[in-house]
């Protein structure tokens, strides 16, 4: 079994590359076969990342030297027990997706071009998280980066529609910086110490003058903050999220942010052993917490106001790292996995309430719980989830960050700990109010679409955009729906079932959490020490010593 | 007990299916599942008074200290008997409070029932997390349950109220019990009471928690919530607002008292706020009209009596208020449900519109009459003896705070009885004025509940000596007792002070109803602000708070965004490298040139982009945006690096012939330049940027202290069997690299085709296309030119009006050029185009195969295959590209990739590791044996992968611009200019 196991580790990159390379073979022929070679393929990364899961759990850190060549020559990739987590997360929830917009894409009879993008895209994306995370070489986790980036401009800009052009470009070239910034880092580092492996890197970055380290560090911090939205470096997010296509948006809300977020944790446990930055850290995840909710507050379009909450918990995150403790640690792990399966499902759920509703503004939709008490429950769950209510595993996520935040009992940890309170409070205000308007007014107060309406999308679509004032949504906007490729999606009550199927799958594994929640805990605190003793990590690429 | 509590949340999930079968008379079978409780409880009654708790804990989340344990002693078992018991008795007048075909039933079912659970978990929990867990169920239900009538705007504005205020309270609550749980080491109430914390934190820590309990128990200032949430149905309100969830922060701080009673922060807290409540809320419960809001602001009274005398801190008081609990809950529920009957009945609960019905519902009247006795504290009432005991434990107490809150309590209950009066009279006697009126009778079923919860409180008078022994179990948990003698409840403990307290509380009583009307203007004028709109107003300001900040941060403007991010980059980087005062660091050997002749590249590419930065045309800062591109090129080949010089030159070519095409669509000149100031402030930025950059790779390199890893890469070279470490590094080293690189190229290609094709409504083509076989429109007037919607756009045989020509009838240099107008060909061209192809397909084959031991390599070899590709599409035109080529780009991509990834497999199934290297010596007859190497497989993988790549730029931004332009202008618009970038 042990000896087998590390055979595993490069296949979550290999196997969704290999497909997508099937799908643009393919082109638009086979329509049956080809998503039937995503569907095994994705599937395939899932069992192969709870073997793993398991595997690692059991056996330790795996580590493959690419080709055989030994580190630091060669890449290495390494699955201990976060990355594996993150992979297994990440592929439960593209597998999700990736099913929803299959029923997406045959329920709006979209023609076959923008599909035979889109599939294939989507699984570059897949493969390039995975590698992101298996990445056992600083450049090679840039790399990753990249794969997922591109792949991520050309699903944002899905079907070319002005306002997903307009938004995407904020997106694009905010990210492009973002890379360069992390490419300069890569250089400086490999500079001054002559290696990208990260485990070499973890003994050598050591070695340097303490304040050059510091710089390294708050670059690289920088760069993965970009990509994780933290304050103030997130402005971005809400911009550019919302005008893409249900499928799209959750999983960039899920998946990508946490791809920062894991980066950071990296950073700050394995690359480098101080403790210096955990104080800006925590200011950084209190505004960020707590800007990030205010903007939700205010928002009245669904897409926009749960952009704005995933800002927000993204402080979570950076609380549990900025304290840099076992509990915090554990905690922002667990919040990880939380909070990328219920962002996801949430922004699923967005694309079923646009689909009966036929908007995504709250001053359009109303009596959704009497319409669709399907998609009252199936929204409900996963929003409680969101505010932190218990026994759910936003509410885990959170008691394990607040216990740490007072066990660490510094003026700044109570004081980060109320922070992370104001913000539960107030993502549950903000839930409450879309429920209260979207769910439960009745249903002739809003402004109903009526059922087979055809929602065309205009050319000069300009509402949503980073053009509105002051970035406020602008009172009775509606941005019409639009499918995967662009094309008008049409009012029904009716969710096609791989849609229907997909959400339900992700509701119910986010409830699981809560049911395995012991299981899920005491992994992430195993996590959690490893990655602060970091010798696990460094041994199993160096079974001799660091060279 | 865990299968009590699952057996309701399961009969919760059930609920709305028996609903749907047998209408409302579900609840009688949802009402079992609480009756088993009770009865359940009852059966461990004895065991439980005698010291013997009943408890189970099963580990949940050990690190997070999270256990399900439950455990019931004396407390938990009195909480028990009232939030099941009454629970049952809810449901069953549920029963008959709805029609079959209320909205909604189903799921208002289920979320009582599931409610009933919570409250039941919340008492029977030995857990601090576990008791928050199922206070937080309770909050979210009591949501559901409030805004049940959701199409009104009361209804769910007082819901939200509820769950934001309660809430409120709960975290607050949540980091107290954190606090608390991480102070005693322990997270079990149980241990946590046998040796209670102490200390500033726990001080902290308690007054966090008494923030959730009084706002969950609507005690001042958060009892706000409680009036407003009597929008629910009246069922809820008798059960939630009576029995269960506002006495869930009553029963906290009766759970803690014993453990904290003794410390300032618990006893004053509680006596003031619950003091303060009482009175307050009693003296506006005097002038309502209301039935239901005169009992909202009666029962946030009473709380507050319930909060100052459980947090009293002593024995007695202890014992007294949970007397007085137990009076509350039987007489406040039955008072809620006859409300509900009188609604229902009626049509109205306004008492200046109800008139006569003591005499046309006897039955109500005199459960009611029951009911307000006891709440008024006559004798022989349960609510006589608690309140007889509460006086007489404050009055022993002999603690100054104790008995200026003593006076408190008796104000509050002479207002207790005053709108105890005002009830009766107002919902039964007959009004001089008011004609009596109309009355529906209830049915027997619907009555019985209250009464039978009036009948209790009957009951509870006499029998509470017998009652003592149960209570004071609890009671004796609590040490302090002021040296006393510990009381009892009894119905007479003979004439002294507490007894004369009641009379006069009776007589004070007596005459605010004597002087309502005095009263009821007196109300008004000293009246509190009303809470909900001080809520609002609250909301409103943190709203619009909120809003400005968003509105300062979330400017929607990217060069704002990009600023913030560069201003972060440079201040947060230059704090370190000031204070660490890195240029002291030990210099590194600069060697400032290698040869002098670098200098020549280097003023290049320094002009260029300086130049472009003031470039206003696009064309040329695109150009000199190239020209630093050779310049760095030009270096790479000075350094001695002709693999890096050959690609980077290689690229820059492609990428200015891909704006070139791409600038036909754009307007020759950048648009207008922002305010002077702005380009200042962005150019100082830039700069420093730029300055930090450079200075930084100084540092870096002065830092070093290691050897890199590059030196091992000769020998890695030569262990490949390669001599170009470059190429060795491309496709075996770091091919893993080369892998993902290549697909980012792909979803380039992806993103190319993305954004020019998918907008068109298309249909696919049918016939596929023939290569050597050329079709040209017959007339472009008429050209509706339906192109194929693949992403690979092949418009070669678009149905009727075109002619084929064969290629081969009429031999051509470029049989493409047919389609071009005369004036756009160049034979030249086309000679060279024609002759140079084959040349260059050769030069990247050659490039390709050498390319592991000399410059070159597959990604090298592929591009130049793609400036072939270009040349041909330059010099004939859309059709000469399609004819190039058989193939379409989406293939060669495809099959690019399935070759380099297939090789990687192939390493870990054939070889020791994924993309493992192998050879093959391929023996041919008469030649030399060909040595293949799966590197030169996966090297074969992204040549293909970079011409389709090429091929798809041409495919999109080459023909598919050409052919959008010679539509529009068929369609007679100029070429139309589009700024897509912001």
């Amino acid at each position: 079994m042990e000896a087998f196991l590390h055979y595993l580790v490069p296949l979550p990159v290999v196997l969704p590359l290999f497909a997508a390379g099937l799908k643009f073979a393919l082109g638009v022929r086979l329509q049956r076969l080809s998503q039937a070679v995503s569907v095994v393929a994705l599937a395939a990364v899932l069992v192969i990342g709870l073997v793993l899961l398991f595997g690692v759990d059991a056996y330790g850190p795996q580590v493959v030297q690419v080709g055989g060549w030994e580190a630091p020559i060669g890449i290495t990739l390494v699955a201990d027990r976060l990355s594996t987590l993150m992979v297994t997360v990440s592929s439960a929830i593209t597998l999700c997706v990736l099913v929803y917009s299959v029923g997406q894409g045959a329920a709006d009879q979209e023609e076959a071009t923008p599909l035979a993008i889109f599939y294939p895209t989507f699984l570059i994306l897949v493969a390039g998280v995975s590698n992101a995370f298996l990445a056992g070489d600083l450049f090679n986790m840039y790399v990753g980066f990249e794969i997922l980036l591109t792949s991520s401009y050309v699903l944002l800009t899905q079907g070319g529609t002005a306002a997903r052009i307009r938004t995407g470009s904020t997106y694009v070239v905010v990210s492009l910086v973002s890379s360069v910034i992390f490419l300069v880092a890569i250089g400086l580092i490999y500079g001054a110490t002559g290696t990208v492996n990260m485990a070499q890197l973890s003994v050598r970055l050591g070695e340097l003058p303490v304040q050059l380290q510091l710089v390294l560090q708050v670059m690289l911090l920088l760069a993965f903050a970009i990509k994780a939205a933290v304050f103030p470096l997130s402005a971005w997010l809400p911009d550019s999220y919302p005008t893409a296509p249900a499928p799209v948006t959750a999983v960039f809300a899920g998946l990508l942010t946490k791809v920062g977020v894991y980066a950071m944790i990296r950073t700050q446990t394995l690359l480098f052993d101080n403790d210096a930055l955990n104080g800006v850290l925590l200011w950084a995840a209190l505004a960020t917490m707590v800007i990030g909710i205010f903007g939700a507050m205010s928002q009245n379009d669904i897409k926009r106001l749960l952009s704005f909450t995933l800002v927000s918990h993204i402080g979570y995150m950076v609380f549990g790292i900025g304290l840099a403790s076992l509990h915090g640690l554990s905690g922002a792990v667990f919040y990880v996995a939380h909070h990328i399966t219920v962002q996801t499902t949430l922004f699923l759920v967005t694309g079923l309430i646009e689909r009966r509703g036929g908007s995504t503004s709250l001053n359009d939709l109303s009596g959704l719980a009497k319409l669709s008490p399907m998609l009252g429950v199936l929204f409900f769950l996963p929003a409680m989830n969101l505010a932190g209510i218990p026994p759910l595993s936003g509410f885990l996520g959170k008691l394990g960050l607040l216990q740490a935040g007072v066990r660490e009992g510094t003026p700044l940890a109570y004081l980060l700990v109320a922070g992370a309170v104001l913000t539960s409070l107030l993502t549950l205000f903000s839930i409450v109010r879309m429920w209260n308007y979207a769910f439960w007014r009745d249903p002739d107060d809003g402004r109903p679409v009526a059922l087979g309406t055809l929602l065309e999308s205009s050319e000069d679509d300009s509402v949503m955009g980073p053009s509105s004032p002051a970035g406020i949504s602008v009172v009775g906007g509606t941005r019409p729906p639009i499918g995967i490729g662009g094309k008008a999606v049409m009012t029904s009550d009716v969710f096609p079932p791989l849609m229907l199927a997909a959400t339900v799958a992700l509701v119910v594994l986010g409830v699981a959490y809560t049911v395995f929640a012991g299981p899920l805990i005491g992994y992430s605190e195993a996590t959690a020490a490893e990655l602060l003793a970091r010798t696990p990590y460094v041994e199993a690429v160096f079974p001799g010593g660091v060279r | 007990m865990v299968w009590l509590l699952t057996a309701h949340f399961a009969a919760a999930a059930l609920a709305p299916l028996l609903v749907r079968w047998w209408g409302r008379n579900a609840f009688l079978a949802l009402a079992l599942v609480p009756a088993a409780t009770t009865g359940w409880a009852l059966a461990q009654a004895l065991g439980v008074v005698a010291g013997t708790p009943v408890g189970v804990r099963i580990p949940w989340a050990p690190e997070y200290h999270l256990t399900l344990a439950f455990r019931m002693d004396t407390l938990s078992l009195v909480m028990t008997l009232i939030a099941a018991g009454i629970g049952t008795l809810i449901l069953v007048y549920c029963a008959r409070y709805f029609t079959d075909d209320e909205p909604g039933l189903g799921r208002f079912a289920g979320v009582l029932t599931g409610f009933a659970g919570a409250m039941v978990g919340l008492v029977l929990a030995d857990d601090l997390i576990q008791l928050y867990v199922y206070w937080e169920l309770t909050t979210v239900f009591s949501y559901l349950l409030i805004g049940h009538y959701t199409e009104r705007r009361d209804s769910r504005r007082a819901a939200a109220l509820a769950i934001n205020v309660t809430t409120l309270g709960g975290l607050a609550m949540l980091v107290g019990l954190i606090m608390l749980g991480e102070a005693a080491g322990t997270y079990l109430i149980s241990e946590l009471l046998a040796d209670p914390p102490g200390g500033p934190l726990t001080t902290v820590a308690l007054a966090l928690v008494l923030v959730g309990a009084l706002s969950k128990s609507a005690i001042l200032p958060f009892s706000l919530w409680l009036p407003s949430a009597m929008q629910a149905p009246t069922p809820v309100s008798g059960y939630l607002h009576a029995a269960a969830m506002v006495k869930a922060g009553v029963y906290l701080v009766a759970r803690l008292t014993p453990g904290f009673g003794d410390l300032a922060v618990w006893q004053y807290t509680t006596l003031a706020f619950g003091t303060v409540t009482m009175v307050a809320a009693g003296w506006k419960a005097l002038r309502q009209n209301d039935l239901k809001l005169l009992l909202a602001y009666g029962t946030v009274s009473q709380l507050g009596f319930l909060t100052a005398v459980l947090g009293a801190g002593t024995r007695d008081a202890a014992l007294a208020g949970l007397a007085m609990l137990c009076a509350h809950a039987v007489f406040k529920a039955p008072l809620f449900l006859v409300v509900g009957i009188i609604d229902h009945s009626t049509g109205t609960r306004d008492l200046r519109e109800l008139s006569g019905l003591r005499r046309s519902m006897p039955a109500v009247f005199w459960t009611s009459v029951l009911a307000l006795a006891s709440m008024a504290g006559l004798p022989p009432m349960a609510g006589f003896a608690a309140k007889e005991a509460v006086f007489g434990a404050f009055e022993h107490s002999g603690s100054p705070v104790l008995l200026v809150a003593l006076v408190g309590l008796v104000v509050g209950s002479v207002f207790t009885v005053g709108y105890s009066l005002r009830f009766l009279w107002g919902a039964f006697f007959d009004k001089p004025d008011v004609p009596p009126t109309p009355v529906h009778p209830p049915a027997p079923l619907f009555v019985a509940p209250a009464l039978l919860l009036g009948l209790l409180g009957l009951v509870g008078g006499p029998a509470s000596s017998l009652l003592d022994p149960v209570l004071a179990a609890y009671a004796d948990t609590v040490p302090w007792n002021a040296g006393n003698d510990p009381a009892h409840l009894a119905l007479w403990h003979g004439f002294n002070l507490p007894l004369l307290l009641s009379a006069l509380c009776l007589a004070g009583g007596l005459a605010l109803f004597r002087w309502r009307t005095a009263v009821a203007w007196a109300g008004a004028r000293f009246a509190l602000p009303d809470a909900a709109a001080v809520y609002r107003r609250i909301v409103y300001y943190i709203v619009s708070f909120a809003t400005q900040v968003t509105g300062a941060t979330q400017r929607g403007s990217l060069p704002i965004y990009l600023g913030t991010i560069l201003v972060t980059l440079v201040a947060a980087s230059a704090l370190p490298i000031i204070q660490g005062r890195l240029w002291t660091l030990e210099a590194p050997p600069v060697r400032w040139w290698d040869t002098p002749v670098q200098f020549i590249p280097a003023a290049v590419i320094v002009a260029a982009a300086l130049w472009a930065l003031m470039a206003r045309g696009r064309l040329f800062a695109v150009v000199l945006a190239g020209m630093t591109g050779y310049g760095t090129a030009t270096l790479f080949a000075l350094q001695g690096a002709p693999d890096l010089a050959l690609t980077q030159f290689l690229v820059e070519t492609v990428s200015l012939v891909v704006f070139v095409l791409v600038l036909r669509r754009l307007p020759p000149r950048f648009s207008t330049p922002v305010l002077r100031t702005r380009r200042v402030l962005n150019l100082l930025i830039g700069a420093a940027t730029g300055l930090l950059v450079a200075s930084m790779a100084y540092f870096a390199l002065a830092g070093r202290r290691a050897e890199t890893i590059s030196g091992g890469y000769p020998a890695a070279a030569e262990e490949a069997g390669g001599h170009n470490i470059i190429s060795v590094l491309l496709v075996d080293v770091r091919a893993w690299d080369t892998m993902g690189e290549i697909s980012v190229l792909a979803s380039v290609a992806a993103g190319v085709a993305s954004l020019l094709f998918v907008r068109r409504r298309t249909r696919r083509l049918r016939a596929p296309a023939v290569p050597g076989r050329l079709s040209v429109p017959v007339s472009s007037a008429t050209g509706s030119a339906q192109t194929d919607g693949e992403w690979s756009p092949l418009p070669l045989g678009v149905a009727e009006n075109i002619v084929t020509v064969r290629a081969e009838a009429k031999p051509l240099w470029l049989p493409g050029v047919l389609a071009l107008s005369q004036e756009r060909r160049s034979i030249i061209f086309e000679v060279v185009a024609r002759l140079l192809f084959p040349v260059i397909l050769v030069l990247s084959v050659f490039l390709l195969v050498t390319g592991h031991s000399s410059v070159g390599g597959g990604f090298a070899g592929g591009i130049v295959a793609g400036l072939g590709l270009m040349v041909r599409y330059l010099a004939g035109g859309r059709h000469e590209l399609y004819l190039t080529l058989g193939l379409q780009p989406g293939v060669l991509i495809g099959l690019g990739m399935t070759i380099t990834t297939g090789t990687a497999l192939a390493g870990a199934v054939f070889g020791t590791e994924i993309l493992a290297g192998g050879a093959y010596d391929l023996h041919l007859p008469f030649m030399e044996p060909v040595h293949l190497t799966s590197a030169l497989a996966f090297d074969f993988g992204v040549y293909m992968l970079v011409v389709g790549l090429i091929q798809d730029i041409l495919y999109s931004l080459g023909s598919g611009i050409d052919e959008q332009m010679e539509r529009e202008r068929q369609a007679g618009r100029a070429p139309q200019s589009e700024e897509v970038t912001a």
